[in-house]
């Protein structure tokens, strides 16, 4: 795990990226998010529909030990995860629609995670009583939301000191990515050599899979294909630290050791497999935007290609 | 040419003018370009001239005033510094950016000739335009400088001055720029020949002008009407690229021609105009750069407007009036969320050139955006507007509208003699607008200026109201076993299918019927077959025009602004034949 300090510098590094994702955003970017504001219910669907059940699916099908299971069902339970509005904005997905569903994925979090956690819970028989940390989670959506607007602000203020912060924040996100990825691995090597494989794949297998699902409900609900990227990277990628904060208030000992593998775990696949998903996106975002440049207009007779 | 009064020397479309179009233009108020730049910049002194607005949307600004003291230096450094003399040929190279109006402006100024060069030029493309133009200097951005290595020592130009995209732009976004350009989009390589950077070369002129205390106007005032302004190369009909002569007068007739059809729906002062298509290109030099500074109009320039995304932050941030575009700039847009949701508030209108604006394009536009878009026609030639579709008035789909004020338009067939009104025939017009004639070309000049009447190449029909029609190019007709085919008509059917992004049909040799049709079809996805493309063309051609041959291809050759060039398809084809 991080030490205080660097959970510190973190959270300061994520307002600044936040700061950085506002900055280049316009109001008028939330408005065209919004003429499908279904996008954000579908996103919700995702987050909390497909998402605990394949926690649970998968927990079942591995027949992975309680405590394991435990942790990868409240993996599954969590809320959107701040590094998905980075990815979406280096995918060059729709990063006011990533960044509407985790401000909706995570206030219904209060709600939702307990209410899913009971039942699955109950079907799995390890019904526990959890500590939902409601001041965290508002933390989370301050840090989202503040720099955000401000960044927001900044670039309707000034477009020249808006891009600025927004390259800065870029920046810092790319450093963000690499540094948990550089600074996990040898940390947590011996753990890694331990852990079996099943645990690897649910692991991994949440993130990945989750995103897969996300994207065909979101193109079965006739969501556009940018809109659909975007959704299944919000589905992917959850709110990491939020799991092991809720673990480190509910359990002790060798348990909480226990229930935090997965957590852990996921936290360092999500950001791999969502740096190789943001790679192909963009590329496919890339190509489909010059395509569009050249197709013909849509009409009455030939109506737009979804 | 004949005596006789033909249909068309009757102007049937004067009636069309209406209340908003002078049918008779006052005499020009200047007497050369520079003059007018002048003018403009004392009127509108502290009002915004020109913006470049960055994909990001990182921007910088220049004033009208600001733009007079960095042209006013450029053109001291010319005259003083590189010790250019007043006529001296300047190629300009950049894409749009604030150091373009600086540039060209400082050209005229100085009394030098403009050469208008394409930044894409290859290094062959480069030497043949610089030695044929005969330049001294050249103002080239940095992106395209290293193109220059083999080139330059064949050329006359004596200095090189390197200018940059994001040039006047605030320190910190131009530093952020450069250094994007540099690491992330590697676009910048060293610049190996001796050249000096635009920023210095504007503080040498400054300098020079303080100290030899010049009134920078001196440079200008010789300049007469007929005074060479522009050399602006052009394919033209033969293949090898050949500068049209536009003279002060042309440039300045056409400026007052083209904006009496627009006048009354733009205010002095009061515009902000987008320009995505490239100032070296004519249109955009004299619609969006000229007219619109005699304006007093915003210009804001985007540096590249693919992918069309590029232009989202201009549209966003800039209260966008009016816009010019070809038929792909528009279908570009209109296949954009943001666009199509929230079009631009503040547009009056959009004007299309270059090329035929599909009907599809022009009414969803208008749907869009609740404004026309109205289509005209020009050519480099003709500095380049001949005819517009009225603004305020009656506007025909798949027409180029009606000929602008003071210009005189016939069809004629290849005796020169007038055809009958609805038949085509070959358009030429005379008026203030047509070149002095092809640099150093008497032959081409000879054969394209008849008795002042530059003959276009183009094939058109003119209806009972006056508005003309463009049928295809003459040069490009085909004769298949004596029956006359315009490409252009296969090419409409063959783009209808779904399936095909863009098409182009040619005229080749053939033993048995002298002349055959040749399609190249670029399909919109994969798996179109030659099989279809014929079964299409059975339904709805008959049989002489049906191509012979169909090529699938991934893409044609086209011009800097999208043109598909059939002479390329032409000559790709012959030297596939001759080998």
């Amino acid at each position: 795990m991080l030490t205080e300090l660097e959970t510190r510098l973190l959270g300061v590094l994520m307002m600044v990226i936040m700061l950085g994702m506002g900055a280049s955003l316009t109001f008028k970017d939330f408005r065209i998010a919004f003429r499908k504001p279904q996008g954000v219910l579908i996103g919700l669907l995702c987050q909390y529909g497909i998402m605990p059940l394949l926690g649970y699916s998968s927990a079942v099908l591995l027949g992975l030990p309680p405590a394991i299971a435990v942790g990868l069902l409240l993996m599954g339970c969590m809320p959107g995860g701040t590094t998905s509005n980075i990815f979406t904005y280096f995918s060059k997905g729709v990063l006011a629609l990533s960044i509407m569903m985790t401000v909706c994925s995570t206030l219904v979090a209060v709600l939702m995670v307990p209410l899913l956690l009971a039942f699955y819970g109950n079907l799995m028989a390890v019904s526990s009583e959890y500590v939902i940390p409601a001041a965290n989670v508002a933390q989370v959506l301050f840090v989202l939301l503040v720099p955000t607007v401000i960044g927001i602000a900044l670039r309707k203020f000034n477009p020249n000191v808006g891009a600025v912060i927004e390259l800065i924040g870029a920046l810092l996100g790319v450093f963000v990515i690499v540094f948990l990825i550089g600074s996990w691995v040898p940390r947590n090597w011996s753990l890694l050599m331990t852990t079996p494989w099943s645990v690897y794949l649910a692991a991994i297998g949440l993130g990945v899979i989750g995103m897969l699902l996300g994207f065909l409900l979101s193109r079965g609900l006739k969501q556009d294909r940018r809109r659909a990227r975007t959704i299944a990277l919000e589905t992917g990628i959850q709110n990491g630290p939020l799991a092991v904060l809720i673990v480190t208030l509910t359990f002790t000992g060798t348990m909480q050791q226990e229930v935090l593998l997965i957590p852990v775990l996921y936290s360092l696949f999500i950001v791999l497999t969502s740096t190789a998903v943001t790679i192909w996106f963009r590329r496919v975002t890339t190509r489909e935007d010059l395509a569009r440049d050249q197709a013909k207009v849509p009409t009455a007779l030939q109506p737009a290609r979804a | 040419m004949d005596q006789e009064t033909s249909a068309y020397d009757l102007k049937p479309w004067t009636r069309h003018y209406g209340d908003a179009i002078a049918s008779r233009l006052p005499p020009l108020r200047h007497a050369n370009l520079a003059g007018l730049i002048r003018d403009c910049e004392r009127r509108f002194a502290k009002q915004i001239a020109f913006t470049t607005c960055m994909p990001n949307g990182m921007n910088g600004s220049l004033t009208y005033a600001q733009v007079a003291r960095h042209s006013d230096a450029f053109a001291v450094y010319l005259r003083e510094c590189v010790g250019l003399a007043a006529g001296a040929r300047v190629a300009v190279q950049t894409p749009n950016c604030l150091a373009y109006p600086v540039a060209a402006f400082g050209v005229l100024k100085a009394g030098c000739v403009l050469v208008n060069t394409n930044p894409l030029y290859t290094p062959t493309e480069m030497e043949h335009q610089f030695k044929d133009s005969g330049a001294e200097a050249l103002v080239i951005v940095d992106m395209f400088a290293n193109k220059l290595e083999g080139v330059l020592a064949k050329t006359g130009i004596r200095k090189v001055i390197v200018c940059q995209v994001p040039q006047f732009l605030p320190a910190i976004p131009r530093a952020v720029i450069r250094a994007v350009m540099k690491v992330w989009n590697r676009v910048l390589p060293p610049i190996a020949i001796a050249h000096v950077q635009l920023g210095r070369a504007l503080a040498e002129g400054e300098r020079a002008k303080k100290e030899k205390r010049i009134d920078v106007a001196s440079y200008a005032s010789a300049l007469e009407r007929d005074t060479l302004a522009v050399l602006q190369y052009t394919g033209g009909t033969t293949g090898v690229s050949k500068g049209a002569m536009l003279t002060h007068g042309n440039l300045l007739s056409n400026l007052d021609q083209a904006l009496a059809m627009g006048r009354a729906r733009i205010v002095d002062g009061g515009e902000c105009v987008l320009t995505a298509l490239p100032l070296y290109h004519i249109f955009a030099f004299q619609f969006n750069l000229l007219c619109f500074f005699a304006c007093g109009a915003r210009n804001v320039l985007a540096p590249s407007p693919r992918p069309i995304g590029n232009l989202q932050r201009a549209f966003e941030n800039f209260p966008i009036t009016w816009v010019s575009g070809v038929n792909t700039l528009f279908n570009a847009l209109l296949n954009e969320e943001w666009f199509t949701a929230f079009p631009p508030r503040y547009l009056k209108a959009a004007v299309a050139g270059g090329a035929a604006l599909q009907h599809a394009v022009a009414e969803r536009w208008e749907r869009v955006t609740q404004t026309r878009i109205a289509e005209g026609y020009g050519l480099t030639e003709a500095s380049p507007v001949v005819s517009f579709n009225p603004l305020t008035g009656v506007q025909k789909p798949d027409s180029i509208g009606i000929p602008v004020p003071g210009t005189e338009v016939r069809l004629v067939d290849d005796a020169g003699q007038p055809v009958a009104p609805g038949q085509p025939g070959e358009l030429i017009v005379r008026g203030p607008q047509v070149m002095a004639g092809y640099w150093k070309q008497a032959q081409e000049t000879a054969s394209t200026l008849r008795d002042g009447w530059l003959h276009t190449g183009d094939v058109a029909v003119m209806d009972a109201d006056g508005y003309f029609k463009i049928v295809d190019r003459k040069k490009d007709l085909v004769l298949v076993s004596g029956f006359n085919v315009y490409p252009n008509e296969i090419e409409d059917v063959i783009a209808q299918m779904d399936e095909v992004l863009e098409v182009g049909v040619i005229g080749v040799p053939d033993a048995k019927s002298g002349e055959a049709l040749r399609a190249y079809v670029v399909p919109l996805a994969e798996g179109l077959t030659e099989e279809a493309v014929r079964a299409h063309c059975r339904k709805h051609l008959t049989d002489y025009k049906l191509p012979k041959a169909i090529e699938i291809r991934k893409e044609l050759p086209k011009s800097p602004i999208g043109k598909i060039l059939r002479k390329e398809l032409r000559a790709e084809y012959a030297r596939a034949a001759g080998t």
